[in-house]
């Protein structure tokens, strides 16, 4: 293919504004996949992804339109993803940006838009869902403009549900978004911007290479990893995998090379020939480093090995993850885990819930603090129940976010509240336009972990999105809170907490266990301490009466029942010294409130 | 379709040893309304069905195979539903199909019927009294009638007096009364009154339920579904629950009645023997819609759509673990059962000693008075 016919772009939009959707349009439209073949939004094909309606992987396909190449380059839609979402935006020449009529410009659109300007992509701005009624696009190209100054000439209206623009932005990607610069001749250089795990083939990169030209049958080099492996298959991309027999510079495609395992192939390394090497990589490939950690236990001790087995699986698919054996004077044998955010803790705990069928206890997530010790050395602990002793520690660290949220004017009181409640410090206030402000915070990773998108959703009626990024250590003044049960401390529930929060938090910590712990023959007192020092104390009573009555008229069965069920519950619970704890008493700690 | 009725002969357990007392019960599951609790096989508004109703469960006693053990019949119980509601000349056909084809033998049987305060005149409850029915089993649930409403029950608390004063009248000299305690909102006074007064009518048994609050009964949404009440009813906390319990043994033992079961006590001799078949996991048979049977180590139930009975359907097979059922059953009785019969257990039943739940008298292993509140937790043991 000439490299002055390939088109490499994206789609950037914050979620639900229509990016699937408008995948779908481009796709049907250049025929690349007939109406009846489309199923709704075919790029996103977890069933994860469809329930949530987000994007986990990205995925590359390939059109022909009049002459051309166009290859698009979905990115996931979450912050917990950005890096990914760089790699992705790396491989190509140009972007969409996709605004919704109605709701106008939002957190993960500015974030996606820097990152797409800040990778020198051409951008063309397209303002969606124009036919809604509710629909605005007058004030979205004022805030298009204020934000990004962009004009209004340049600006595409559309409707992907509809179709309506298609032609107008295909004539754009081809006209505006330049072609791949690049040179058969050089050295290979292709960049891994996705890579996926498949049962029967290993796994599948998803590259675009740079410079030089791939082909199949020859040994390559991971130049990240340094190892080498050979290059059994490549192709490019339809709904499908097509193989080819070369793949040009500028050109996006797949390739298989007997990888087993997609931490092997990690995403923003560069394949070369393992002869005839590039000088060097590809500029941005950082390793994938966990912001978030939580310990996955199974329920029943003898789901251990199944649940190794199943994390396993897991990582062959998703490089960001990262577990290692751990083990808890309370729970016993059980992972640490390493995840990207929230919403990547989330969806690993349901695949293997669902996908796995096990029964799991997730301890609270926590962030990775710092700890200076009195004699000066570092440590870094993903784990509450590992700090050392207090008198060792000097002073504490923990990582801070920039946290920028876009909200109508209306809700900004209470945004503010509820991030300095959060031990956020306000940064900044912009307007977008008299109506709408983006606001900016320094706030701890640890505070926005919890529930902090949810109570920021539930403070402004649904309309504030927000989106952060890592902007390094802090010093606070924490302290490790301990719960323990009829007098036994349970590590798996000690949380770091700010000192100034410490009373309150163990006093809503120790009331929320009171109400999910069941009663037990006998009184469970429930304490929260630091250090020896109990802050808070609740008390679950005896157990009083539990006696089945009724006759039932000689109905056996029904009492069985009663019975089994009974028992069955007790199973589900994880018994810690003597007593029985449900899996809600560990996410007791992650709903405290502000 | 065109299919008839299965076969009762072929779709029940064959190889039947003969002689052996025996334990009949007939489901009548018929009621003018339903009550808000209530999660048993019983219809309201289906009267139209009793006759063809009758009839089926008097064939399902004459196709019944267990006609080899005539003689052994011993108890007899009319449970609902609302057995009452029904012209005593049903009880008349039931009962004289029970002599003839059975050899029931009144004089010397245990004829029980359960009843519903209002559903029954002096006459009826004559006539019943007349064709052999010598127990009496009154669902009173409570003397409050407040609580009454809560419930959903069709009568008031003078409905009962009445209605008792009849029962006696018309000869029954062997009356329950059903209570039934942790009701929403109810305190531990208010139970105390209505056991007094229970005691005061001086009945010879009476049987003291907790009230369970089964979800998809109206009580249910009325106190635990959040989404349609906002808790307008109070549960009774575990707490109460227990003192309303302990109460009621206390009280009903210092005024001679015998606690015999976890939930029953009666004047001496007066111990309900349908019952207590059950608890020593006997044989007995049921018939009607969604009766249980237990025979010869075999357990079935019938369906309990009434239709679907009268248009005849077979009888469904439940697994059962006759060893662990019967110690789960028979530790219902204070008396317990022989240390013996617990090989195999021996180390739950140490675990159980252990935490005070059981106790060994001479010979006997039984629950101890915690373990009488707390049953649940030594019966899952047995499961
Ligand atoms: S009388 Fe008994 S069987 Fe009839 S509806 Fe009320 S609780 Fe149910």
């Amino acid at each position: 293919m000439d490299i002055e016919k390939i088109r490499n772009f994206s789609i950037i939009a914050h979620i639900d504004h229509g990016k699937s959707t408008m995948a779908d349009r481009l796709l049907e439209y250049t025929g690349t996949i007939e109406k009846r073949q489309m199923r709704e939004q075919v790029l996103d094909t977890m069933d994860l992804e469809r329930e949530r309606g987000i994007t986990i992987k990205a995925q590359a396909i390939r059109m022909e339109y009049q002459g051309y190449e166009l290859n698009l380059i979905d990115t996931p839609g979450h912050v917990d993803f950005s890096y990914e979402v760089s790699r992705s935006l790396a491989a190509c020449e140009g972007a969409l940006l996709l605004v919704d009529a109605s709701q106008g410009i939002e957190a993960q659109t500015l974030a996606n838009a820097y990152l797409a300007i800040n990778h020198n992509l051409v951008i063309i701005p397209i303002i969606n869902k124009i036919d809604l009624p509710n629909a605005e696009p007058e004030k979205v190209l004022i805030e298009l403009k204020n934000v990004f100054g962009i004009d209004k000439e340049d600006v595409i209206m559309a409707s992907a549900k509809e179709g309506i623009g298609i032609a107008e932005i295909l004539d754009a990607i081809i006209k505006k978004v330049p072609p791949p610069k690049g040179s058969n001749d050089a050295p290979l250089q292709a960049l891994i911007f996705d890579s996926h795990y498949d049962v029967y083939r290993g796994v599948i990169a998803y590259i675009r290479v740079v410079n030089g030209i791939m082909r199949p049958g020859t040994e390559i080099r991971m130049m990240g990893s340094g190892t080498d492996y050979e290059a059994i298959e490549i192709g490019t991309l339809k709904l499908g995998l097509q193989p080819k027999t070369e793949l040009g510079s500028g050109e996006v495609g797949y390739l298989i090379s007997g990888v087993r395992n997609v931490r092997e192939s990690r995403v923003g390394d560069t394949v070369t020939y393992s002869r005839n090497p590039a000088e060097s990589a590809l500029p941005g490939y950082q390793p994938i480093k966990p912001m978030v950690f939580c310990g996955f236990y199974p329920v029943n001790s003898g789901d251990f090995e199944h649940m190794k087995d199943a994390l396993l699986k897991l990582q062959l698919n998703d490089a960001a993850l990262t577990y290692e054996t751990e083990t808890s004077a309370a729970l016993g044998f059980g992972f640490r885990c390493g995840f990207l955010g929230l919403l990547h803790l989330e969806i690993v705990q349901e695949r293997l819930e669902r996908e796995y069928g096990l029964d799991l206890v997730a301890t609270a997530p926590s962030v990775v603090y710092k700890i200076i010790k009195t004699d000066k050395s570092e440590e870094l602990i993903d784990n509450p129940s590992s700090f050392p002793n207090p008198v060792e520690i000097e002073s504490i660290e923990e990582p801070f976010l920039k946290l920028t949220v876009f909200t109508p004017s209306e809700y900004v009181g209470k945004i503010m509240e509820l991030s300095i409640d959060k031990r956020g410090e306000f940064k900044g206030m912009e307007y977008l336009d008299p109506t709408r402000v983006m606001l900016t915070f320094d706030i701890p990773l640890s505070e926005v972990i919890s529930e902090f998108h949810d109570l920021l959703k539930s403070c402004s009626r649904g309309y504030a999105s927000m989106d952060y990024e890592f902007i390094g250590y802090k010093p606070s003044d924490l302290v490790k809170m301990d719960i323990l049960l009829n007098q036994e401390p349970v590590d798996a529930l000690s949380i770091i907490v700010h000192r100034e929060k410490a009373y309150y938090k163990g006093k809503l910590l120790a009331e929320k266990l009171k109400e999910v712990l069941p009663r037990h023959q006998f009184e469970v007192p429930i304490q929260a301490s630091i250090g020896n020092k109990v802050i808070a104390r609740e008390t679950k009573p005896a157990m009083r009466k539990n006696v089945l009555a009724k006759c039932y008229g000689g109905d056996i069965t029904r009492k069985r029942k009663l019975l089994e069920k009974q028992k069955e519950g007790k199973k589900r619970m994880k018994r810690i010294g003597s007593v029985d704890v449900p899996q809600e008493a560990f996410m007791a700690v992650l709903k405290l409130g502000s | 379709m065109t299919a008839g009725p299965p076969d009762h002969r072929t779709s029940r357990p064959k190889d039947l040893k003969a002689y052996k007392p025996m334990g009949l019960y007939i489901h009548i599951p018929f009621c003018k309304k339903k009550c808000n609790y209530c999660d048993f096989v019983s219809y309201a508004g289906k009267e139209d069905m009793i006759d063809g109703y009758i009839e089926k469960l008097i064939n399902e006693i004459h196709c019944s195979d267990l006609g080899l053990r005539i003689s052994d019949l011993n108890t007899v119980f009319f449970g609902g539903g609302t057995p009452t509601l029904l012209p005593p000349k049903h009880f008349e056909n039931i009962i004289s199909t029970l002599i003839r084809h059975w050899k029931l033998d009144i004089g010397h049987s245990e004829i029980s019927i359960e009843a519903n305060p209002g559903t029954a005149d002096l006459a009826r409850l004559k006539a019943l009294r007349s064709l052999g029915i010598n127990r009496l089993s009154i669902g009173v649930q409570s003397f409050n009638d407040r609580h009454l409403k809560t419930l959903g029950r069709i009568h008031d608390s003078n409905d009962i007096f009445r209605f008792y004063d009849d029962a006696r009248s018309a000869g029954f000299e062997n009356i329950n009364l059903d209570l039934i305690f942790a009701l929403p909102g109810q305190t531990l006074d208010e139970w105390k009154k209505d056991i007094e007064t229970a005691i005061n009518l001086k009945p010879d048994h009476l049987s003291t339920y907790s009230l369970q609050i089964e979800e998809g009964t109206p009580l249910w949404d009325m106190t635990k579904n959040e989404r349609i009440t906002h808790y307008a009813l109070r549960v009774t906390s575990e707490e109460t629950e227990a003192a309303m319990f302990e109460y009621a043994i206390e009280t009903l033992a210092a005024n001679g009645y015998h606690h015999y079961e976890i939930s029953n006590f009666s004047r001496p001799g007066f111990e309900c023997r349908h019952n207590l078949n059950y608890w020593k996991m006997g044989d007995w048979l049921g018939v009607g819609a969604g009766a249980h049977s237990h025979v010869d180590g075999k357990r079935w139930s019938n369906t309990e759509k009434i239709e679907e009975y009268i248009h005849g359907s077979s009888p469904t097979p439940h697994a059962s673990e006759q060893k662990k059922e019967a110690l789960f059953m028979g530790l219902r009785l204070l008396e317990g059962l022989p240390a013996e019969k617990f090989d195999g257990f021996e180390a739950e039943v140490e675990d159980l000693m252990k935490d005070g739940l059981l106790e060994n008298e001479k010979g006997r292993v039984k629950l101890t008075r915690r373990g009488l509140f707390l049953g649940n937790l030594v019966f899952e043991k047995f499961v």
